[in-house]
């Protein structure tokens, strides 16, 4: 399998998570891993950038399942951006749209992430 | 037939002694001297006596018994010997010293007794030779049986030499082979072999008897040498006197040199028989190979063997199990010999030094020569436990200390360099010997492992319908199958009432063995709900509910449910999240996905919201694939998926062909499509062809 990679940035109170390649069994413990961290340090607000990501399976999505109930409790989100219409199917058979916010950009998930600051 | 052969020899025997008696009697009286009576007087000795040694070389035959309890029986043999000749010998004397001239019934007893003396004598040195004769052959080397050969050829010589009817030239003969006898004698008497086999206490019996039957002998020759003896036996048989004496000089030397021999052994007696034992003990080594499927069995040979290696009085085995979180070594002592557990703890535990760590410290095996004084060991003295030194040898296997073998003796310096190189090498073999056995263990745990995960993929495919309905309005094929022994997928049929049908589709996520449970769940809760809810929204809904408790966080089930109505003619669906249903319809095709979430996803509210179903009119020959994403998400060898528009241009292709035939169709071009016979995902096809009326 392709490898699967984890790139994080963090700034103004926002931590973006960037993710390239397969995410599948395998691999999810690296994003779990990575998810853990960011609640560990507190960090709760999250943007997952799908850009690169070219595959997810059920059990890359339910690393998004495990965290989510644990950042919205801290008043943070996970949300996500920039994905391939190929992923994104895959998130909008399962109902994540419902679920999740899902932008183009990441830049629309930042503001949306300090227009709920300032209220 | 040995034992008829034995009374044959000894009877034949004894009626050519009585022959010779009588005719030696009647010559007393009446000249016999006609021609060739001296020859056959001659030979029937010789006769008698070769009869007697086949009687008694029979008798030898067969009977196993120790080296030293033959001795003493010989010694025995000539003590009786020596009294009787020596008896004869004072009869003779004061015979003679009665009168000068004997009368006949006294020349007839002096006869009789001749004889008995003679014969005596004669089956004593037969006997004798035998006996040595065994002795040299014991543990035979290549010269041996050669130089004893030598010394009987030598001796018949000297005795043929020395019969009556020789000419007087063979008496000269007859006094040069005497040396040279005497010299093979010598020879032969270096060949003591046999005491260096002996225990130390055979070698006691050894010495004793060596030393009696040297003086027996060595009188018997004295004796032989008396004119009286000598003329007994020389009336009885002229060469009997010669070989008496030369056996007489061979068992003197003989025995005089295993005296020595043995005596010269006895300190070594110890060393050889502990040799000897550790020797048998390491033979014994091949027992541990066999016991490696039997742990139990194994370590408790381990100990006992050891008790028998070093001759210890107390031995056990402790194994290391792990380690505890604060670094403290967990160890199990798994056999244990004439010591109990408590004493173990004692002992190992309770030191200001723990003995246990010293070992696993230094990797290398502890000698304490002195319990009492030694300060790693002092606290035993407290305990009441005799232990007077104290041997531990660690268990190495790759580099690792796997566990410690302790043997214990109850005196001071009880184990010495050997003991250490052998309980070592002893060790090794235990070592490999638990390694071993600890990965047939393994192995089987991992086959009934295996087995278990059979009787798994049995039961979820006794999950799955076993057949599909009938239908004359519509035509149905269906196929599950994962990719590990056992998966998540799941596919079902439930015949609501005469009129309807249900059909669900799902999909765990994961794979392997918490996706069957989660699938053998789905199966239940779809099985009862189908029979209450009237509509597939109905069903997802409460679906999801009885699963949001169980269900992990990061678990969810994608899920698809129809309902036929048959004379309706309508599907009516709905979708948790699951895969769209493939629909040709005439020329037409399209992927139906009304909105849904996954089961598991979302709470009662949301997901009920986000829920929708979708109701479709069927018309003859519609077709309507259900399906799992091990379908649409199959990969060629670039990585590629197979996707959903290939799904549904093939089941648009194959339209006028039977439900069978398109799921037959669909599972072909997946598989060329990969270019693999086996899955990388669980994979699921129901496939339905509406038939109508």
């Amino acid at each position: 399998m392709s490898e699967f990679k984890i790139n994080q940035r963090d700034g103004e109170g926002i931590s973006v998570i960037d993710l390239k390649g397969y995410l599948d069994a395998h691999t999810a413990t690296d994003l779990e891993t990575a998810f853990q961290k960011l609640l560990n340090d507190k960090k709760y607000n999250i943007i997952v950038n799908c850009r690169d990501l070219s595959y997810i399976s059920s059990a890359g999505l339910g690393v998004f399942m495990a965290y989510i109930e644990d950042v919205r409790k801290n008043n943070g989100d996970i949300k996500l951006s920039n994905m391939s219409p190929k992923v994104y199917n895959v998130f909008d058979l399962l109902g994540f749209p419902i679920l999740y916010e899902i932008y183009k950009d990441e830049q629309e998930a930042i503001v949306k992430f300090k227009a709920k600051a300032k209220s | 037939m040995p034992r008829l052969k034995k009374i044959l020899f000894f009877t034949g025997a004894v009626l050519l002694f009585v022959l010779i008696f009588i005719y030696d009697v009647a010559r007393l009286t009446v000249s016999l001297d006609f021609g060739g009576a001296e020859y056959l007087r001659e030979g029937s000795v010789f006769t008698a006596f070769l009869l007697l040694y086949f009687y008694i070389q029979s008798g030898r035959v067969g009977r196993a018994v120790g080296i030293p309890k033959n001795i003493g029986k010989l010694l025995v043999y000539a003590i009786l010997v020596v009294a009787l000749t020596s008896s004869m010998l004072l009869f003779g004397a004061s015979l003679a010293a009665q009168t000068e001239k004997l009368s006949a019934p006294q020349a007839a007893i002096v006869e009789f007794l001749s004889l008995i003396v003679g014969i005596a004598l004669g089956v004593f040195s037969l006997s004798a030779l035998l006996t040595i004769r065994d002795l040299l052959l014991y543990k035979r080397k290549k010269g041996t049986k050669r130089n004893l050969v030598i010394f009987v050829i030598l001796l018949l010589a000297n005795n043929v030499a020395a019969l009556p009817v020789m000419p007087v030239e063979a008496k000269f003969i007859a006094s040069m082979l005497f040396p040279l006898a005497v010299i093979m004698i010598i020879v032969n008497s270096f060949k003591q072999n046999w005491i260096v086999y002996l225990s130390r206490r055979e070698k006691l019996y050894a010495i004793a008897y060596g030393a009696l039957l040297f003086i027996v002998f060595v009188v018997l020759n004295f004796l032989t040498t008396q004119s009286v003896v000598e003329r007994a036996l020389a009336s009885l048989h002229q060469p009997l006197h010669n070989f008496i004496r030369l056996n007489s000089i061979f068992g003197a030397v003989y025995f005089g040199m295993a005296f020595v021999s043995a005596l010269f052994h006895l300190p070594t007696a110890e060393v050889y028989e502990r040799k000897q034992s550790e020797l048998t003990s390491l033979h014994n080594l091949s027992r541990l190979v066999t016991q490696v499927f039997d742990f139990p069995d194994l370590v408790n040979t381990v100990t006992s063997m050891t008790l028998e290696v070093v001759g210890a009085k107390s031995a056990w085995l402790e194994l290391i199990k792990g380690k505890r979180n604060d670094g403290q070594v967990l160890v199990e002592v798994v056999s244990l010999k004439n010591i109990s557990r408590e004493q173990i703890e004692a002992i190992t535990v309770d030191a200001d030094l723990s003995l246990r760590q010293l070992i696993l410290d230094s990797k290398r095996s502890l000698l304490i020569d002195d319990v009492e004084s030694d300060r790693r060991t002092r606290h035993i003295k407290k305990l009441n436990i005799s232990i007077g030194s104290l041997l531990s040898v660690p268990l190495v296997s790759h580099n690792e200390i796997i566990g410690i073998l302790h043997a214990t003796k109850d005196f001071q310096y009880g184990f010495d360099q050997d003991d250490i190189d052998v309980l070592t090498t002893f060790a090794d073999h235990v070592s490999i010997a638990i390694e071993n056995s600890k990965l047939i263990a393994k192995s089987l745990e991992r086959e009934r492992f295996q087995q278990e995960i059979m009787v798994a993929q049995q039961m979820q495919k006794r999950l799955l319908p076993q057949k599909v309905p009938h239908y004359d309005v519509m035509d149905i094929a269906a196929l599950s199958d994962p990719s590990l022994e056992v998966g998540g997928d799941y596919y079902d049929f439930a015949t609501l009432d005469s009129d309807r049908l249900g059909i669900v589709v799902g999909d765990v996520s994961g794979k392997g063995v918490s996706a069957a449970f989660y699938m053998a769940e789905v199966k239940g809760i779809f099985q009862s709900l189908s029979k209450l809810c009237a509509s597939p929204r109905e069903l997802v809904m409460r679906a999801n509910q009885a699963l949001m408790d169980s269900l992990e966080r990061r678990a969810f089930i994608s899920l698809l449910y129809a309902i036929i109505d048959i004379p309706k003619a309508q599907m009516t669906l709905a979708r948790a999240g699951h895969c769209p249903m493939v629909y040709v319809s005439g020329n037409s095709s399209v992927l139906v996905r009304p909105t849904g979430i996954g089961l598991g996803l979302a709470n009662d509210r949301q997901f009920d919201d986000a829920t929708q179903e979708t109701t479709l009119k069927l018309k003859n020959g519609d077709i309507c694939v259900f399906y799992t994403d091990g379908v649409n998400e199959s990969r060629n060898q670039d990585g590629e998926e197979f996707g959903f528009d290939r799904l549904v241009e093939i089941a648009t292709r194959s339209r006028m062909e039977s439900a069978e035939r398109i799921k037959e169709n669909i599972l072909n071009e997946i598989r060329n499509y990969t270019g693999n016979s086996s899955y990388e995902d669980d994979m699921t096809l129901v496939v339905i062809k509406w038939l109508g009326t």
